[in-house]
This record gives C-alpha cells, structure tokens and sequence, in this order.
C-alpha cells in the first residue's frame, strides 16, 4: 500500500531542478516543471537503467505544422535515459519514441509546512 | 436468403489455385530498340537506331541496358539453367498465354532491359526511352480484353519528365503505379531531389514500384566486382530495397507522402522482419536523428507492401508465415511471379503457404488490389467470393 514520503523543502526542488528519492523499496524521480511538480519510476522500461538521473531538456521534433523543419520544443520537460537515451515526457510520462509507452506517475504535493510529499 | 444460397454456390472442398483471383504484381515485357523506335521521339531515333544495330544480347546490350565490359558473359561456371527455355516474352499474346499456363489472371508489367536503365549517362536520352516505353507499353501491351496492366517509367536522370510522365499517365485506365528503377540508381529514392516525384505518384493516387537486378557498379550496394552470382543477386535485390527503405525513412517520406503507397518487388520477404526490428532498435537512441516521425519506424513500414518474390522457401513453411506476421505482413504482402525470369515463382510458391482461404486470397490478389486500386477489373467468375466475403 502506497505510504506518504517526504522528500525535502520545496525550497530545495526549485523550477528547473528535480531529486532522486528512495520510497520504500523503489526509487523515485521528483521533478519541478515550471513550478509543477511530478514523480516518475527511476527505472527505465527499456532496460531498467536509472531514468530520472538523466539530463532534463528539450527535445526535437519535424511535424507537417513547421514544413518538417527539426525544431526544439518542450524545453525542461524531457529526461533522457543515461543507458540508451530513451526520452520521457516528464509532465506526461509519455515516451517520446514509442508513445504507446506511458510511466507510471505518483502522486506529489506540498504540505502546509512547505515540505514536498510523495505518495508511492 | 440471399447469403444461404451465394453458401451453396461456394465449393464445398478446399480452394484451388484456380479458384482464387491472382494478380502477379511483377511480370516482365522484352522490351527491344527495334521495338520502341516507332514509338522515339523523332530527334531520338537515330540514337535508337544505332543502338538496334548492336546484335540482341540478353539484359546487356550498350545504351540500352548497360553493363559494365568486365562482367561480360563467358567469365563463369557453366550454368545449370543454360538456355532450357528463353525466359523473354516478346508482345502481349505471348504474355497473357504464359500467364493463363500459370493460373494468373492479372499482370503488372515491368520492362527488361530498362531494369538498368539508371545506368544510361545521358539525362535527356534516358528521359526518351522512358517515353518510347511508356507509349510502346500503353499502345502494344494493356488492353481490356488481356487482362495486362502497365507501371509509368519514372527515370532518375531527369526528375521533372518522371512527373511529366506520372501526369500523361495518371487517368490511363490500365497504368496502375509507377515504376521506380533501383539498380545502380544514386541518390537513393528518399533525396528531396525526387520528392517531386513521390508528390506526383501521390497525386496521381499510383502506388511507387521499387525494382531492382542484378548490376555492378560503383554504387551502394552495386559494388559487388569481387563476388559471384549468388552474392550479386542478392545484394543487388535485397540491399537496394533495404537502402531505398531506409532512404525513404531518413527523409520522412511516409509523413511528408501520407496517402503515397509503397511497394518493395523482387526482394523477397524476409529482409522485412529484420530491417524493421533493427530499424525500431536503432531508433530508441537516435530518435532525434529521424525527427520526422509520432512512432517507431515499424509503424510506418508496416503500411509499406512488399512482393513476393523470389520468395524464401524454408524446410518448414510455417516459417514464412510466422515472418509475415512478424512484420503485419497479412494484408501488404502481395504475390508476384517476375515471369518469364530465371528465378521466377509459381503462383503455388505462396499459394500452397498452410494458412486459411482468406489469406491465400488476400496473398493472391486481393492486397493487390487495394495497393493498385480499382483500375483492376476483376473478372465476373470471381465476383461471387467478395460477395460472400461482405455478405459474412
């Protein structure tokens, strides 16, 4: 049964940074997104390397809207996998590759004392 | 009522080849300098004209179907299957004929000689011995009464006639796709210089027919002057449908061309299984490299259609079935024949594959007609299988 971790001061998890916390048995990634918190699996689905230790950045796209000109979109939302370089979608959990692949996502909040809660 | 009685008109013992409507997607007309001159623009015929004074010789005659002097015959073994038939059709009788002896009801026509015609150097020549077959083709070979249906010769050297070409032809009733000459043919099909051409098969609604031979050249994957037969063959098939997949793929081909079909001929089935999971492999870490796509690239090949022939023949022929399905192959993978060629397939070949009726039809030649489209009048005999098929 999923149980309530504290993961630090929110004033330590600022717009652009994220942390990598042990809850229970798993680890788990918890990432500021423009002020938007979200927590994903530290495991990678491809081969199970530690996902959310990688860089967080944008990624590039080609889409009949921009006459498939390469474009780089979604700054501060995509974390690559330090192994293969899978790319995930912070906010959605999406993988960007094979968009059949969605992470799992936690539940994280701020309390009343600031500190920032996650629920795994 | 309607569906009881079309039931008991159906046979009640398996499906025979004869029962079963076949397109062959890949046949192959003979076709000669002699033959096309009356069909050469005027300023070309007396180069068509001197070339028709270098005796025939078999896939290897000089500004008609080039080959390198080096690869000459009389430099191998001798062959097993030394001239124990001819393997040319010269004009349609001969064709529909053949193709009757064979249980194939439809033919799509591929040329012989102009298999190298990427070879030829002169842009502007080869450009009109594209239309002298284009014409030679329409006016000598299709009719309503044969059942022969032909593919517009799109030449590299000279892009903007392709196009030309693609529009005289788009509306002819029995011109149903477009013929894309592999062997030797650098850039690859995918290079933006050709996209003008994908753009006008796609407008035309006529799926693009990959087709490759033998050949040997300085071209990837041409350059083959230090093996023999076996390995030319199958680099020269295999690999050039592989590097023009991987071409269309790199330049984003399925989703700048949404609606444009594409088939892969005379490379058989089992590359497709391989290049797709290596492809998919590749993809998870260099995904930035191939922007273009929403998906894996199996997504988009798997809506490419692939030929039969010359088809794989394992010991166990569940084999060739597992493949299929392995890359979703049920409803793209259309039979050909590439009669009257050396390595031609039986329509039994894949007819006999242990799987239902409906598949055997669906191989035979329903896949083919949804890639080629409704230009292919399917002969009232056969009507009363689709109509079970709505009917259930």
């Amino acid at each position: 049964m999923a149980v309530e971790h504290t993961v630090g001061a929110l004033s330590e998890l600022p717009p652009g940074s994220k942390k990598v916390v042990r809850a229970g048995a798993i680890e788990v990634g918890v990432f500021n997104v423009d002020g938007e918190l979200y927590a994903l699996p530290n495991v990678c689905p491809h081969q199970f390397g530690p996902l959310c230790k990688g860089i967080v950045s944008g990624t590039v796209v080609a889409r009949p809207e921009t006459g498939f000109k390469p474009t780089w979109v979604h700054e501060g939302r995509i974390v690559v996998c330090p192994w293969h370089a899978l790319e995930f979608d912070v906010t959605t959990g999406r993988c960007v590759a094979f968009p059949k692949l969605k992470l799992r996502q936690y539940r994280v909040r701020v309390d009343d004392g600031g500190m920032v809660r996650l629920l795994a | 009522m309607l569906v009881s009685m079309v039931l008991e008109a159906r046979p009640q013992r398996r499906p025979t080849l004869d029962d079963v409507f076949v397109i062959d997607a890949d046949v192959h007309a003979h076709e000669t300098p002699e033959a096309l001159l009356p069909y050469t623009d005027p300023e070309w015929r007396e180069a068509v004209g001197n070339v028709a004074k270098v005796p025939h010789r078999y896939l290897n005659r000089p500004a008609f179907c080039p080959t390198p002097p080096y690869t000459l015959p009389g430099q191998a073994l001798p062959s097993a299957r030394n001239k124990a038939r001819e393997e040319i059709v010269w004009d349609a009788a001969q064709m529909r004929r053949e193709l009757d002896a064979l249980a194939i009801d439809v033919g799509i026509l591929f040329p012989d000689n102009f298999l190298k015609i990427s070879a030829i150097p002169n842009g502007a020549y080869a450009a009109a011995l594209a239309r002298a077959y284009n014409r030679w083709i329409a006016d000598a070979w299709v009719r309503d009464a044969n059942d022969l249906y032909g593919v517009v010769m799109a030449v590299q050297q000279d892009p903007d006639d392709a196009v030309r070409e693609i529009e005289r032809y788009a509306d002819h009733p029995r011109f149903v796709g477009v013929y894309l000459p592999t062997c030797q043919s650098y850039p690859l099909w995918g290079h933006r210089k050709f996209w003008k051409v994908l753009a006008a098969s796609e407008e035309a609604g006529l799926p693009v027919m990959l087709h490759s031979v033998s050949g040997n050249s300085w071209v990837f994957p041409f350059n083959t002057s230090q093996m023999g037969t076996i390995a030319v063959h199958t680099a020269s098939h295999v690999f050039a449908m592989m590097a023009n997949l991987m071409s269309f793929m790199e330049n984003g081909i399925p989703v700048r061309f949404p609606r444009l079909r594409i088939c892969f001929t005379e490379a058989g089935l089992t590359w497709v299984p391989f290049l797709r999971m290596r492809l998919d492999k590749e993809y998870q870490e260099n995904r930035r490299t191939w922007p273009y796509y929403e998906d894996r690239p199996s997504a988009y090949i798997k809506k490419m259609w692939f030929a039969t022939q010359p088809v794989e023949e394992p010991e166990n022929r569940q084999d060739l079935v597992d493949l299929i399905r392995i890359y979703d192959g049920e409803d793209t993978t259309v039979f050909a024949s590439d009669w009257p060629h050396h390595d031609f397939d039986h329509p039994r070949s894949v007819f006999d594959l242990p799987v239902s009726p409906e598949y055997k039809r669906k191989l035979m030649g329903e896949n083919a007609l949804c890639l080629f489209g409704t230009k292919i009048k399917v002969p009232a005999r056969y009507r009363w299988q689709s109509s079970t098929q709505s009917g259930l």
